[in-house]
């Protein structure tokens, strides 16, 4: 057993308040389901001396969709996108791997917001938020900017925001009828692991040729990855089985699992699956442009 | 600190510290010892508890997190009529040996029934993915919730 050390926690309500008390207190960190956070400070990852609990603030808890964009609050939780209609018409590969995420009772708890700025090379939201091209907001006391998604994630378990900043918003485009988009994720034990290699793939065609296409990796490198060689393989292609069977394979040389990173399968092992779960990932996501586009 | 919320339909208030766990408050300081204390880490499911009807682990929320909140154990649910129809089917169907995660599996179950009374077997097992049990091999359990379900619709 193993005990929580001491901390004061903070519960704002507003976003304000919480980048206010980010930057005067000490040796302080956002909180937001605590599924990771609570895990680290129990295990001594680091040391926190305050709290700041987003769990009150509630513009930061929303879904909503304008002007061709779906902005996603930062304490969004797994099973509020799985059940959300925004999503499920629009991104329904978002839904997807939200739905896979542990189980649901972390999935009641911890949210899209903590998945990502956690920055686990294979944080089950990441993915699918790269193949849709999403943007993310940060907020600090300043102000605040936007960058691509790509550019919050550091290294493993390290994201680039700088101390007294918060994750506020994550936002994409809605893809047009003529994409499709998929994703899937091998684990040991389904309810309580982290993916041993997820991958998820973007695809917009016009009937036989690919016009757009974006794959991404987690797990396989220190950080969830684009895979952009393989993207330009796809671009231009006539899609079918022979086609993205052999642009998967190419995924073996591309992609960079490290076993001091990854400990919990071997670097042959990943980089065989990486090739069998591009190709998986791919024929859905061309199946489901195809069916979309009806 | 002080927390005040509502378990099992009473209100309470209780003194507690920041980095106390639900867990630990409501076995150790208010006595609810049917939630258990498995692994800790959010992986068991044992400690499970229903935080404004839906099922979380307690193990990772701190109690000052669940000021105003409703927080339902199987206590609070023994005069339930859905819950009465998941204990027997649980009895009958010998769906428990030993019973440390019984309370967790009842609660993840009450809520998926709550919200969906008539689950495939499909879905049943997807929402007991966070609930381990080490004894039963999961096949009664399953059955049961799915027994239970039917007797609930066929009333
Ligand atoms: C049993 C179990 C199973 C799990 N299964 C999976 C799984 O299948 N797939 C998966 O991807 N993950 C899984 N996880 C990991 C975890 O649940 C997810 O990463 C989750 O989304 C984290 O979100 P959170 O809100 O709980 O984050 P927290 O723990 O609250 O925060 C995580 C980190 O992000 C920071 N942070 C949080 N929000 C913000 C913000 N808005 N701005 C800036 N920084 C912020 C925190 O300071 C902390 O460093 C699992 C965890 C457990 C315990
Ligand atoms: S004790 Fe909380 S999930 Fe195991
Ligand atoms: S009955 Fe023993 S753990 Fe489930």
């Amino acid at each position: 057993m193993k005990l929580l050390p001491s901390f004061t926690l903070h519960r704002p309500i507003s976003l304000n308040e919480a980048l206010k008390l980010l930057s005067k207190l000490e040796d302080s960190k956002p909180i937001a389901g605590g599924t990771d956070l609570l895990i680290d400070l129990k295990e001594g990852a680091y040391k926190a001396k305050h709290l700041v609990d987003l769990g009150l603030i509630r513009e930061l808890g929303n879904i909503r969709e304008a002007n061709g964009l779906i902005h996603i609050g930062s304490t969004t939780t797994h099973a509020q996108l799985v059940a959300s209609e925004i999503i499920k018409a629009k991104a329904p590969v978002l839904g997807e791997a939200a739905s896979l995420v542990g189980g649901v009772q972390i999935r009641n708890r911890a949210t899209v917001g903590g998945n990502l700025c956690n920055a686990s090379p294979g944080a089950d939201t990441a993915t699918p938020l790269l193949v849709l091209d999403a943007q993310v907001t940060v907020a600090s006391l300043e102000g605040s900017r936007s960058m691509p998604l790509s550019e919050l994630f550091a290294g493993p378990k390290r994201n680039s925001l700088a101390p007294g900043e918060l994750l506020t918003e994550i936002s994409f485009s809605v893809p047009p009828a003529c994409s499709g988009a998929s994703f899937s994720k091998l684990g040991r034990r389904r309810g309580c692991t982290l993916s041993l290699i997820n991958a998820a793939a973007y695809l917009e065609t016009n009937g036989a040729t690919c016009r757009e296409a974006r794959v991404a990796f987690g797990a396989c490198a220190p950080t969830p990855v684009r895979i952009k060689d393989v993207e330009e393989l796809l671009k231009g292609k006539k899609l079918d089985n022979q086609s993205i069977k052999e642009v998967s394979s190419a995924c073996y040389g591309l992609v960079q699992p490290s076993t001091r990173v990854h400990a919990r399968a071997s670097e042959e092992y990943r980089r065989e699956m990486s090739c069998v779960f591009m190709k998986r990932t791919l024929m859905e996501a061309l199946d489901r442009a195809r069916r979309n586009m009806q | 600190m002080n927390v005040r919320f509502t378990l099992n339909g009473k209100d309470v208030e209780s003194e507690t510290r920041d980095n106390r766990p639900l867990l630990d408050l409501l076995r150790v300081d208010l006595g609810v010892t049917s939630v258990k204390k498995g692994c800790e880490y959010g992986e068991c499911g044992a400690c499970t508890v229903l935080l404004d009807e839906v099922p979380v682990t307690s193990c990772l929320v701190l109690a000052p997190q669940v000021e105003g909140k409703t927080v339902t154990t199987i206590d609070g649910l023994v005069d339930d009529p859905l819950m009465e129809k998941l204990r027997q089917a649980f009895l009958e169907d010998g769906a428990i040996q030993c019973g440390f995660c019984t309370p967790g599996m009842l609660l993840t179950a009450y809520a998926l029934l709550k919200e969906n009374p008539n689950p495939t077997e499909l879905e049943v097992k997807k929402a007991i993915e966070g609930n381990i049990c080490r004894c039963t091999g999961y096949v009664l359990i399953i059955k049961a919730i799915l027994d239970a379900a039917e007797r609930v619709l066929a009333e």
